[in-house]
């Protein structure tokens, strides 16, 4: 049994990997934007009130879990916006960079003395952010949030890998939550998701890190 | 004779692209954060106070620029930043965002206008923003927001293709300016001095095309990965 904390466990890919988790038996810490009265009932240990881009919030969640000793750590809170270049909002667009970029490095670096030799770090970008793969232009806030957010990563993996954690960046798929309610076509349901995230982070090594993986297990390119 | 628009013209990098650009007889705007008395006796058109963070400065920037036509907009107007895990000061990381990353986007989006077929836009971001290059960590809000550059480069690249403008993502090289000023000497001797990186640069911008656009460049002529 290995203690997992995700990020943006309110709803959606990150209460799926919650509930997975918990179904497999692991020890869940879930940090909600709100709340989840959901994986409180499912034995998850919620802890309320996270807004990754508030270093008040995240720091006093790192008190509260001084001493513990977390073996996966998801950052999963993320939003979407969408500035087209007849339509650019400079404000949604910072927002999506602190959210998106920012979250996922604010919350390392504060629940770094949690992490030890060992432990794993799952940050969930997206193929939107891959620069090789941006072959229909637009989403500026989004794309550029979720390139940063990959590069954050891969510099993570470099600085963490003396001290044995290992960093892995996960696209999550076209997935049916409340970021996706306007797009058409094929989404796959957040449990389906869940589960190929998780066998990427069970796939995780040292020699690994520093990587991008669609949950399907594809390698992407950055 | 091609009018060329350079931004973060008052040293460095964009001073050497300036005085190049008057040296070969090209029609210069010389965006400068401050001024450059330099490039005025050259004889480029100067545009003071243009900080490329500010909605109001880039607007009243364009407002001034109205039917004038540009044929080559290279953002080099930039800021560096040393940080690392442990000691991660996230203002600085947003900060460079606004300027390498936001800045950019403001300057093209306000000028788009005075963009026409044929127009090329060049962004001077960094290797260092290279995700595929990044082999030793650190540098977070450096390389957070040239990766973030770089992905407005992809983006205004599909976006601007069926205006017929094109758009080259630029390295410029290690360069011996203000913006690495405590750098060991074992290091600065390696240094590359601005004339050449912008030899380089407008090289690069000379052959660039609808073709290629959307690509990444080393100012000496080498593609690099993302």
């Amino acid at each position: 049994m290995a203690t997992y904390l995700v990020t943006g466990a309110d709803r959606g890919i990150g209460q799926a990997l919650c509930l997975a988790l918990c179904e497999r038996g692991e020890n869940v810490i879930a940090t909600c934007l709100e709340d989840s009265p959901l994986l409180a009932q499912r034995g998850a240990q919620v802890e309320r009130r996270i807004d990754v881009t508030s270093d008040e919030a995240v720091q006093s969640l790192a008190k509260r879990l001084q001493g513990t000793r977390l073996d996966v750590l998801i950052s999963n809170a993320g939003i979407a916006g969408n500035s087209t270049l007849g339509h650019l909002d400079l404000d949604d667009m910072r927002s999506q960079f602190e959210v998106n970029a920012l979250g996922p490095l604010r919350v390392v670096d504060a629940l770094l003395p949690c992490l030890r030799q060992g432990s794993k770090i799952g940050i969930i970008t997206s193929r939107v952010g891959s620069l090789a793969d941006n072959t229909s232009g637009g989403m500026y806030g989004y794309r550029m949030s979720k390139a940063a957010a990959n590069m954050a990563g891969v510099s993570l993996a470099h600085d963490l890998k003396g001290r044995g954690i290992a960093v892995v960046l996960l696209h999550p798929g076209l997935v049916r939550t409340a970021l996706t309610k306007d797009v058409q076509g094929d989404l796959v349901e957040p449990a389906v998701s869940a589960r190929g995230l998780l066998a990427r982070i069970d796939d995780l090594t040292l020699g690994t890190s520093g990587t991008f993986w669609h949950a399907n297990g594809e390698q992407l390119p950055w | 004779m091609a009018t060329y628009l350079v931004t973060g013209a008052d040293r460095g990098i964009g001073e050497a692209l300036c005085l190049q650009l008057c040296e070969r007889g090209e029609d210069v705007i010389a965006a400068c954060f401050e001024d450059s008395s330099t490039l005025a006796e050259k004889g480029a058109q100067i545009e003071g106070g243009v900080d490329v963070t500010s909605d109001a400065a880039v607007q009243a920037f364009a407002q001034r620029l109205i039917g004038t036509h540009v044929d080559v907009l290279i953002n080099v107007a930039g800021i560096y930043a040393d940080d690392s895990l442990g000691e991660l000061d996230l203002t600085n990381v947003q900060r460079q965002f606004e300027v390498n990353a936001l800045g950019p986007l403001r300057v093209i989006h306000a000028l788009l206008s005075c963009l026409d077929q044929g127009s090329k836009v060049g962004i001077v971001t960094s290797r260092m923003g290279s995700i595929a290059d990044n082999t030793s960590g650190r540098l977070y809000g450096y390389r957070m927001s040239k990766a973030a550059a770089n992905m407005l480069g992809r983006s205004l690249a599909q976006d601007l293709k069926e205006r017929g403008i094109a758009v080259a993502l630029l390295h410029p090289g290690m360069v011996n300016t203000s913006l690495v000023p405590n750098l060991p000497e074992s290091v600065r001797i390696q240094l590359i001095e601005p004339e050449v990186a912008a030899r380089g640069l407008i090289a690069r911008m000379d052959e660039l095309t609808l073709e290629n656009t959307g690509k990444f460049w080393h100012a000496n002529g080498e593609v690099l990965p993302w």
